[in-house]
């Protein structure tokens, strides 16, 4: 009753936070099974189990005692992330590379095993998970594919995906600015790319107030400029939602550059900037989804990139 | 997710029966709204207890009359067989007048009546209308205010010295006889003797007040009346009043309130006159009997009359002594701030700090005051900012890290408490352990915001924070507001019902409708 009366007309399409706490998370997301999402540790084992194409998890450390053995057994890599798996914002991300006589170095700065060890008592000890203790997840390091790169080459961009009961709704690629500290997020100066779910093109940058048809950091336009394994990144982020007791998902997905479409991170709460980013309100994206469902048989493009797509198995999901 | 539908029927029957009940108190209520909004209610006993020896006993006394701060009621005079009461108008006062005629015999005469006051504060210009011919008798000297003795004199002109204004001079003369010692003992003291041995009670001060007053021809008088508390006494009290452009305005030099009186000073004479005077050669006792009456501030009637009108109200807590009434207001005020709030974040769309911590914050600011109470609340934050930074760069853990900054923040608040003290600046010390819990919780989670979100960020929430603090203030500081929630508790089933009705709303949040426009507005789609 209340509601109508301040509802905003003929565009109610878009969907506020009430909306989407009362309507969309409440009922699809039972608050016991958030911590399958928020807790990197657990959703990558769910993503592990249904051979979902994701990082390859080097080691997961509990406990002080297993830091200096289990950072020893990783030092065999070239490159590698270290994560809190309950962080914020990516708060005590850390990534890492070997350099010559087995010195690592993160960002531009060398850093010493010490450094390593510290570091990773630290998550275990919560300092990024707001005072409970946590684990330290430490995993394989991600090659942007070069698409992102022609787009802009610094930072760490991913697309992100909204499935409502396993279907994908609204998408977005988000990439980092100059401005934005090699985020991509919204919130910190990086930009969203709309994305015609349907084509797999990307349509408009949205920079927070304006929109651009490309990106603020290269002049070239991005208007329906095609994704690299559109279909996949849909079929996987289909599977995902599928694997998980959660039926309202925002899925992080990123394409490495050899091993193609990789799930980053699962989120019960995304956020509604997408639908500026797409300009079109949740609902109406909805209504579309499910007219779409009936006609929509994905087909595997062939990709403009030469390199084939080295793809773990997910199952009778993939179709084509 | 639809609320079942019988579910629903017996919320709306629930609302409607708290309605009835609501509408079958508030009809009589209704015609007992009264404007006068007094803040205290005193029921006022005068006892008089003697032995008439030889006849006829006269006592006479002082009666209270209404004005625009005092309102008198339910008078009862005393009068019964064998005792005559009499009203008797004398130099604007009003005086009771008992006469007792059997000789050797105790008698006693209670006379009884109900006080209702409220404080009142004056304006002063800087300067008056140069005040009438020098014959007004409020400027004459009297043998218990010498005006023009040398001293006086003297004195008058040296307080006076190279003042801008009249109210500069009177502030000078007020804050001189405010300074001088007061004695313990309520003995007679003319204004020269007050002056000359630097010790006085009340009349001593008040006579040395008119006494320099009327030397610098600014007409004043003493005034007379009742400090009233819940009590037994025999003391009266003493004032001044200068007259202001046609208005005459109180000064206590005793209790340092100028051109001001409380609300608990009962007003009943004007001019330098004793509050009791009986028959010479009569054995006679005396006491003033004070009660403290619960007020219902915007209602004629005290609580007594309340509950035989509806049994059903939270005055039985109050009156028993269950809830301290103060306690119980902020009791009372939780929902209604938690309405409050719960408004403002899913309609509006304000970001606070906590759900309910805005709430909490605004009844910190009743004790404190509003402004300075913001003013310490950002101040702290600074503070703990600050004070915690060089603990952060220590990598501490969260917990530890907060109690040093609890630890610091009631180091502070023990040092301005001091400092309140020593320097009689009243806002300092209003610093209880309830506003101290509430603004360190608050600074502490403003802390830990700048860290998760960053100072810009973390600032924008302070800001919605505190202009939800400030709506929620303005909403629970209106006095009525307590006592409406005591008399009709039925209030509170409401605000569940409303919290229904927020608790399905849908629709955009007015923040929202601003960050959605560009998808709202048809056109540039």
């Amino acid at each position: 009753m209340l509601g109508r009366f301040f509802n905003i007309g003929p565009n109610s399409e878009v969907v506020g936070l009430n909306d989407r706490n009362l309507n969309l998370i409440y009922p699809n997301n039972p608050r016991k099974h958030y911590a399958l999402a928020d807790d990197k540790v657990k959703s990558k084992e769910i993503l592990h189990k249904n051979h979902i194409a994701c990082a390859e998890t080097y080691a997961v450390i509990n406990r002080v005692s297993e830091i200096k053995r289990t950072w020893n057994s990783c030092k065999q890599y070239d490159s590698l992330a270290i994560k809190p798996a309950n962080g914020c914002g990516g708060n005590g991300i850390k990534i890492l590379r070997k350099e010559l006589h087995d010195t690592w170095i993160s960002g531009s700065k060398m850093i010493s095993d010490q450094q390593v060890v510290q570091h990773i008592m630290s998550i275990i000890s919560g300092v990024y998970s707001m005072g409970s203790t946590d684990s330290c997840l430490i995993e394989e390091c991600i090659v942007p594919h070069p698409f992102f790169g022609e787009i802009y080459g610094t930072g760490v961009p991913d697309f992100r995906i909204i499935t409502l009961k396993h279907k994908p709704v609204l998408a977005m690629l988000r990439m980092p600015t100059s401005k934005s500290d090699g985020k991509a997020n919204l919130h910190q100066k990086g930009v969203g790319i709309g994305i015609d779910i349907n084509k797999g093109t990307l349509t408009q940058v949205f920079d927070g107030r304006r929109y651009l048809d490309h990106h603020p950091d290269n002049p070239q336009p991005i208007t329906g400029k095609p994704i690299p394994y559109w279909n996949e990144l849909i079929e996987i982020s289909k599977a995902t939602a599928k694997a998980f007791p959660l039926d309202y998902l925002g899925i992080d997905l990123v394409i490495d550059k050899t091993k193609g479409p990789q799930v980053m991170e699962v989120n019960v709460r995304p956020g509604l900037g997408i639908q500026l980013v797409n300009k079109m309100g949740l609902r109406k994206a909805i209504a579309l989804a499910e007219e779409q469902q009936s006609k929509y048989v994905p087909i595997r493009k062939l990709s403009q990139y030469k390199e084939s797509p080295i793809l773990k198995p997910i199952g009778e999901q993939l179709v084509g | 997710m639809h609320t079942p539908q019988n579910l629903k029927m017996a919320l709306l029957v629930i609302s409607f029966l708290t309605g009835l009940s609501l509408l079958y108190k508030v009809i009589p209520v209704s015609k007992n709204l009264d404007d006068f909004y007094a803040e205290e209610m005193y029921l006022v006993t005068y006892r008089y207890y003697f032995k008439n020896n030889n006849g006829n006993t006269t006592i006479k006394t002082y009666l209270p009359k209404n004005n625009s701060r005092q309102r008198i009621s339910a008078e009862e005079t005393g009068a019964k067989k064998g005792i005559q009461f009499e009203r008797v108008a004398q130099d604007g006062n009003l005086m009771g007048v008992w006469t007792a005629n059997k000789p050797n015999l105790f008698q006693n005469v209670d006379y009884q009546f109900m006080y209702e006051g409220k404080a009142k504060q004056f304006h002063i210009p800087q300067n008056f209308k140069s005040t009438l011919e020098a014959t007004h008798p409020y400027l004459n000297e009297t043998e218990h205010i010498q005006a023009f003795h040398p001293k006086i004199s003297q004195k008058a002109r040296e307080l006076v010295l190279g003042t801008k204004g009249d109210l500069e001079s009177i502030q000078r003369l007020f804050n001189f006889v405010h300074s001088i010692p007061s004695a313990p003992i309520i003995s007679f003291t003319d204004a020269l003797t007050t002056l000359e041995q630097n010790r006085a009670s009340c009349n001593g001060k008040s006579r040395l007040l008119v006494a320099l007053a009327r030397n610098l021809g600014y007409p004043a008088r003493i005034k007379g009346g009742i400090l009233l508390e819940h009590t037994r006494k025999r003391t009266s009290h003493a004032w001044v009043e200068i007259l202001v452009n046609d208005q005459w305005v109180p000064f206590d030099a005793l209790n340092g309130h100028f051109a001001y009186l409380p609300s608990n000073f009962l007003e009943l004479y004007a001019g330098d006159e004793f509050l009791l005077v009986h028959t010479a050669g009569v054995q006679l006792d005396y006491t003033y009997e004070i009660k403290e009456l619960d007020k219902i501030p915007f209602l004629s009637m005290n609580s007594e009359q309340f509950s035989s009108i509806s049994p059903f109200s939270l005055w039985g807590l109050v009156e028993q002594k269950v809830l301290p009434k103060k306690g119980l207001n902020l009791l009372l005020l939780l929902p209604i701030g938690g309405l409050l709030v719960a408004f403002l974040r899913n309609v509006v769309g304000l970001k606070t700090f906590g759900v309910f911590l805005p709430v909490l914050i605004a009844m910190a600011l009743l004790e404190t005051g509003f402004a300075q109470g913001i003013l310490i609340f950002l101040g702290l934050i600074m503070f703990v900012g600050l004070a915690a930074h060089p603990f952060n760069k220590m990598g501490l853990l969260q917990t530890p890290k907060m109690v040093i900054s609890l630890t610091l923040m009631v180091m502070v608040m023990a040092v301005g408490s001091y400092l309140g003290i020593k320097t009689e600046i009243v806002w300092l010390t209003s610093l209880t352990i309830f506003p101290t819990i509430i603004l360190t919780i608050s600074a502490e989670r403003f802390t830990t915001l700048i860290q998760e979100d960053g100072f810009q960020k973390a600032s924008g929430t302070l800001l919605q924070t505190l202009m939800a603090v400030s709506i929620c203030y303005y909403v629970i500081a209106n006095e009525w507001l307590p006592t409406v929630l005591i008399l009709f508790p039925e209030i509170l089933i409401w605000v569940i019902m409303l919290s229904i009705v927020l608790g399905k709303y849908i629709g955009l949040r007015w923040t929202e409708v601003l960050r959605f426009n560009p998808l709202l507005t048809p056109k540039s789609v």
